[in-house]
């Protein structure tokens, strides 16, 4: 018997899948922590996106008697198509935040919120223009 | 999940003016959302046994199938507005 110390058995990293390898090249695992608080952020903004939806649907449906119908149908479009885009804009931003943290690279700003923001204020101004219009 | 089944409540209000086309985005939101309450024990029990091991595969299935749900009943929406 020697003294050398046996190495430490090392955890085998599970084999990951062929969209994993594809979509995700290169790096190492992060933090499961922060892989696991990546994907709560983009459930927080799929269910933004699903709100939107939500809302487009509602003004199509249930103010028929508040806007004329060109207005209505330009409202609800507006708001499906900006939870269309914000739905494909969180995938984007988890698939780029993942590969910042597997590269350990700074993550990358995001992109959706100024859609957000920009899409939002033009929908408000818009029923806020028909509302008070005389 | 509670949000794609409240979607799915509210598109079920369109169904009298828009007919049976609706239940197509139903059955999206409706079934997105028994995929995720069905598979929730499996993905809690995998997330939970990656933080005990410090080693967590990122579940990008998942985050697509969502994704792509979301982007399917918007693009569903839109046309039923516009057509419909």
């Amino acid at each position: 018997m020697t003294n050398r110390e046996q190495p430490a058995s090392a955890p085998v990293p599970p084999s990951r899948g062929k969209i994993a390898e594809r979509l995700l090249p290169g790096g190492e695992e992060p933090d499961p922590r922060f892989t696991l608080a990546n994907e709560r952020t983009f459930l927080a903004w799929i269910r933004t996106s699903l709100a939107l939806l939500a809302g487009g649907i509602a003004i199509e449906a249930f103010t028929s008697d508040l806007f004329l119908e060109p207005v209505r149908k330009g409202l609800a479009v507006v708001l499906l198509l900006l939870g269309m885009l914000l739905s494909a804009g969180s995938a984007v931003r988890w698939l780029r935040v993942e590969r910042s943290m597997r590269n350990k690279a700074p993550l990358p700003l995001p992109l959706i919120v100024p859609l957000l923001a920009a899409a939002g204020a033009l929908a408000a101004a818009v029923v806020l223009i028909f509302i008070l219009w005389p | 999940m509670l949000a794609l089944v409240t979607v799915s409540a509210i598109f079920l209000r369109w169904l009298p003016q828009h007919g049976l086309p609706i239940l197509l985005l139903f059955t999206v939101s409706a079934g997105t959302a028994a995929g995720i309450y069905f598979t929730q024990r499996r993905r809690y029990s995998v997330s939970s046994h990656g933080i005990r091991e410090e080693m967590h595969d990122a579940d990008i299935t998942a985050v697509l199938w969502t994704a792509f749900a979301g982007v399917l009943l918007g693009a569903l929406g839109i046309g039923v507005v516009l057509i419909g």
